[in-house]
């Protein structure tokens, strides 16, 4: 049995894991008040937009804002979305998982968004073609992204969902298929005097030129969208961890307590024994 | 949209009374980007500028969308001027409600 004062020392050390972890769930807790109010927040603004949008868009295919002269590269982009840095749960793993099964070399060219994401696509032995920090501030310029994205014929895009506290889910979805699907109107008789058409509208400089930069926007706003969910997702994943760490920190110090009163117990018993021992040979020693 | 050519003439909206302030009829503005409004509620006024030059806004203004180009937006309001620098924004008038969704 270990002596009492190595097991204090180890349940001391363990009690600091639990208040680092608690420190690190509140935090977290309080990093998804504030990220999910921004993505709801957002989500209005986006809805207005998307809802201008569908209604004024000429083409059903969406070609991600290049024009007929442009020759794409004929292979599919894959982008992940990943978090910064570690302490975000096993999020980035299952993603990475994800973009593995997928992956072929011949076919495929990987842009990272995320440091975290980089290193684990390297310790599975992919090469990323292009990376780029995820950002930390509210407004995320995703310029330098779209500039990529419309030389590929593809673009396929992986993040992470938010469900809820206890669950998020990798999801993966072509860029052009997302936008067509969101741009789409169910049933043009249903949008009635919202119609944005250019009878009921002033257009400037044109409606061609008009519905030209909301496909950009459209496709900037998709990326920005995917980059919001996927940090709500990132900071559930990290509370769900934080949490899951601090209640193994609370069991291990609970039975290390345990097992230094036992020892400690142990230890006077054996005191006590060697006393009374001690004693009973006096005594014998005494008669004598 | 596509198929229908470009008209001169616009339709007329049916006339609606504006909300007034003071007397002066006013519409009403929202200034917004994902997640920072710069400006929401009434103003007699908008200026902007796109690419055929500055214009502005009034009440009963046609339905209108347009890209604004980089600009200071100027709203009078009934409580002053207010200016808000702009990089990159749509604009959309309808209704007497004015919609600058900044930074798409």
């Amino acid at each position: 049995m270990r002596r009492p004062l190595e097991i204090k020392a180890e349940e001391a050390s363990v009690r600091s894991v639990v208040s680092l972890t608690s420190a690190l769930e509140t935090l977290s807790s309080m990093q998804i008040a504030k990220t999910k109010n921004k993505v709801l927040i957002s989500n209005q603004f986006f809805d207005e937009v998307w809802n201008i949008y569908k209604q004024i868009r000429v083409d059903v295919f969406f070609n991600f804002g290049r024009t007929i002269d442009e020759t794409p590269i004929n292979k599919e982009l894959l982008i992940l979305i990943t978090a910064k840095g570690g302490l975000s749960g096993d999020i980035d793993n299952r993603l990475i998982r994800k973009v593995v099964e997928h992956y072929d070399e011949a076919k495929n060219d990987v842009l990272v968004i995320g440091h975290h994401g980089a290193l684990k696509l390297k310790q599975s032995h992919i090469d990323h073609t292009y990376y780029f920090d995820l950002p930390e501030h509210d407004y995320v310029n995703v310029d330098p992204l779209m500039d990529i994205i419309r030389q590929y014929t593809k673009s396929r895009i992986y993040y992470q969902n938010y469900i809820s506290l206890s669950q998020q889910e990798i999801k993966d979805v072509d860029l052009s298929d997302v936008v067509s699907s969101k741009g789409r109107v169910a049933d043009l008789s249903t949008l009635g005097d919202d119609m944005v058409t250019e009878k009921t509208y002033i257009f400037e400089p044109n409606s061609y030129a008009v519905a030209a930069y909301l496909e950009n926007s459209i496709l900037r706003l998709t990326i920005s969208q995917f980059i919001y969910d996927s940090r709500l997702a990132q900071v559930a994943s990290r509370f769900k961890a934080m949490s899951a760490a601090k209640e193994r920190s609370i069991t291990n110090a609970t039975e290390l307590h345990t097992e230094y009163n036992r020892a400690k117990r142990s230890q006077v018993d054996t005191r006590l024994k060697e006393s009374m021992a001690g004693l009973k040979k006096l005594r014998a020693g005494g008669a004598e | 949209m596509a198929d229908e050519k470009p008209q001169v003439e616009v339709a007329t909206e049916p006339e609606q009374a504006a909300p007034k302030h003071s007397g002066k009829p006013t519409v009403a503005i929202k200034v917004y980007a994902p997640f920072k409004i710069y400006y929401e509620g009434e103003g007699y006024s908008l200026s902007a500028v796109n690419a055929t030059g500055p214009f502005d806004i009034l009440p009963h203004h046609h339905n209108f969308l347009c890209m604004l180009v980089p600009c200071n937006l100027k709203i009078q309001t009934p409580d002053g001027e207010k200016i808000i620098k702009i990089h990159r924004a749509l604009m959309h008038v309808k209704a007497d409600s004015i919609t600058v969704f900044v930074d798409v």
